[in-house]
């Protein structure tokens, strides 16, 4: 991409005393893009977050925000992030509509505009039934949406959302990932951090972070091919024809991109990567021998991210 | 060592209550396990899952039916049952001044071990959780991961016949989890172990589940047979654009939940409202970009998404896990 990205960090060191928490870390994240930002207990992620929002000042390095030095600009820079962390923090002796009131005035919204604001938020997410209760009784998933809805009630360009999703069921989980891939597909961009790694999978970039070094940035598919995690596509067929399709799909993928097997009733073909081009050619190519491409398996998220895990522990010692 | 089957359930449940002020946490908890195995506890926010825990752990004043729990019953004095379980609650329950050693002397103590029997279990613990470099760093310096390690550690000194869990990966790293499930899935074969967990593919690890909702167990089985049992289609749709994908499948009157990853769209098909696999893959076939649309196996994710929106209305389909 030739754009300008909306956020961009360079050489970003942060050390406490003799310790290295966060060690050259560069970073391009482009308008729109859903940008998850991974990484084990300790990796540096949360320093990381807190020097990009302007929270904690980096021993060394330049973080650019919407065009923004967030260093020399930090007041500034608040006009145009949205922040919610693990623990949403709503007063809780307010009700959850007060609590409107209170954040709007912070960013000097008030009256019509904030309603309005409100009133189309509050409908999206889902909080119309819970406005007059106290902010204190809201569930994990009503509260984190309600974080949301807080977080870009100024209509922020980026969203950082650090562990959004923690301690929320699966059902508020779903809900919450909607919402995301809503906003970004208005143009917010959103920088995201999760331990639940099916979530990586709804990201647009993947970068992971061990022992303060960003050690992959890639799409979530580009990750899967580096990591030599299979997805695994099934056809059935004629089973006295079943080799001869296993060759005529293999002969319409590109050489040695795929390990084909015939495994009882199915050939079974294994490759790191997997194109819509390539599901139209090995649909063609099966279809033209009267086999049926039944479906494709792809690899867990979490395979994926214990063998950059177990890259980064090796490259380290 | 009880026999799974042959002596009297580890624990045995019939509408246990529990309530605080007005507000019932759990109304009427039917219950019971056997011998050694992995019994998840899994359901919404608030279903009362802590709270059962707690029960489980003799931390609770409870009305029940019957409440027996390694032969105690929860409804009497239950400090003799506290002393024969291992219990690790949701917050952090160590000694945070102590170092990993004086941690895990203080708790076998507490339970009356002598400390050659506590070095002996400890040394063969620690080994076993990857503790041993970090022995003398004090419990309150170490990561989220290590501290949920050395609970367990903990737990698991005295050898209780009951492991009680509550949420014990939440926030930790997939290889400090993995490293978790490690330790639980070597003592399977010995252990009861009561778990809860919000992450999907430990969901799918446990031998048996209870699904919670609203106080009540709503669903139990093994996992296996929850996914046979649920009544929804899943379909992967494939293709260049999968959340516009997504976006076009929620409009279609058969579909009750869409997600999109970077290469395909997951949709949900509650089976009542299916027109058949055949008509839904045609269906999602015809939408813009689409180059393949398969019917996917059941998987954990579906499985919690269909009890979730199934429980609220639905009758037990039976309690024994």
């Amino acid at each position: 991409m030739n754009v300008e990205p909306i956020i961009r960090v360079d050489g970003l060191v942060r050390r406490f005393g003799e310790f290295t928490a966060v060690d050259h870390v560069s970073l391009r994240v482009h308008a729109g893009e859903i940008f998850a930002f991974l990484g084990a207990n300790g990796s540096g992620k949360s320093t990381t977050i807190r020097m990009l929002i302007g929270l904690l000042r980096p021993t060394e390095g330049s973080i650019v925000v919407d065009g923004i030095d967030v260093m020399a600009q930090t007041r500034r820079v608040r006009d145009h992030i949205g922040y919610m962390g693990q623990r949403v923090s709503l007063y809780q002796g307010l009700s959850l509509r007060e609590n409107v009131e209170f954040y709007g005035g912070l960013q000097n919204l008030a009256g019509q505009e904030l309603d309005h604001r409100w009133d189309r938020l509050r409908e999206r997410f889902a909080l119309g039934d819970v406005e007059r209760e106290a902010a204190s009784d809201l569930p994990a998933g009503v509260r984190q949406r309600a974080g949301l809805a807080l977080a870009i009630l100024h209509q922020p360009r980026v969203l950082f959302l650090d562990e959004p999703t923690a301690g929320v069921d699966l059902v508020g989980r779903a809900l919450f990932w909607e919402l995301i891939q809503e906003q970004a597909a208005q143009g917010r961009t959103v920088f995201v951090t999760t331990h639940f790694l099916e979530e990586a999978d709804y990201c647009d970039r993947v970068s992971f972070i061990d022992a303060g070094k960003i050690v992959a940035d890639a799409t979530p598919a580009e990750l899967r091919e580096r990591t030599g995690t299979d997805y695994v596509v099934r056809v059935t067929g004629p089973p006295t024809g079943l080799s001869a399709v296993a060759a005529a799909l293999e002969a319409a993928l590109p050489p040695r991109a795929a390990k084909v097997t015939v495994e009882g009733a199915q050939v079974r073909l294994r490759m790191g990567s997997l194109s819509p081009e390539r599901i139209v050619a090995l649909r063609t190519a099966a279809e033209a021998r009267g086999a049926h491409l039944l479906g494709i398996d792809p690899p867990d998220m979490g395979d994926v991210f214990r063998v950059l895990a177990r890259e980064a522990g090796e490259t380290a010692s | 060592m009880a026999l799974a089957g042959v002596a009297a359930p580890a624990i045995e449940l019939r509408a246990l209550r529990k309530h605080y002020g007005s507000r019932a946490a759990l109304r009427g908890i039917d219950l019971a396990a056997a011998g050694p195995q992995i019994l998840g506890v899994v359901g919404p926010d608030g279903a009362g899952k802590t709270t059962l825990l707690r029960a489980l752990a003799g931390l609770l004043e409870v009305e029940a039916e019957r409440s027996i729990v390694l032969g105690f019953d929860l409804r009497e004095d239950t400090a003799p049952l506290r002393a024969k379980l291992g219990y690790v609650p949701q917050s952090f329950g160590l000694y945070r001044e102590l170092s990993i050693r004086e941690n895990l002397l203080v708790t076998g103590r507490l339970h009356g071990l002598p400390d050659r029997a506590i070095a002996a279990r400890g040394e063969m613990l620690l080994g076993r959780t990857g503790l041993r470099p970090f022995i003398d760093r004090p419990a309150g310096a170490l990561s989220g991961g290590m501290k949920q390690k050395l609970a367990i550690a903990s737990a698991l000194l005295a050898e209780p016949r009951l492991l009680v869990l509550d949420e014990p990966t939440a926030g930790v790293d997939i290889v400090a989890r993995d490293e978790i499930w490690a330790i639980l899935n070597e003592r399977r074969a010995e252990v009861l172990i009561v778990v809860s967990t919000s992450y999907l593919n430990e969901v799918e690890m446990c031998d048996r589940l209870a699904y919670l909702e609203g106080g009540r167990v709503v669903a139990a089985g093994s996992p296996a047979e929850l996914r046979a049992a649920t009544p929804f289609e899943l379909y992967r749709v494939w293709g260049a654009a999968p959340r516009a994908i997504a976006r076009e499948a929620r409009e279609l009157a058969f579909v009750s939940g869409v997600a999109a990853t970077g290469q395909y769209a997951r949709i949900e098909v509650p089976s009542e409202r299916s027109p058949g696999e055949a008509a839904v893959r045609a269906a999602l076939e015809r939408l813009p970009g689409v180059v393949l649309a398969e019917a996917a196996a059941i998987d954990i994710e579906a499985m919690m998404r269909a009890l979730a929106a199934t429980a609220s209305e639905a009758t037990p389909v039976g309690a024994r896990a």
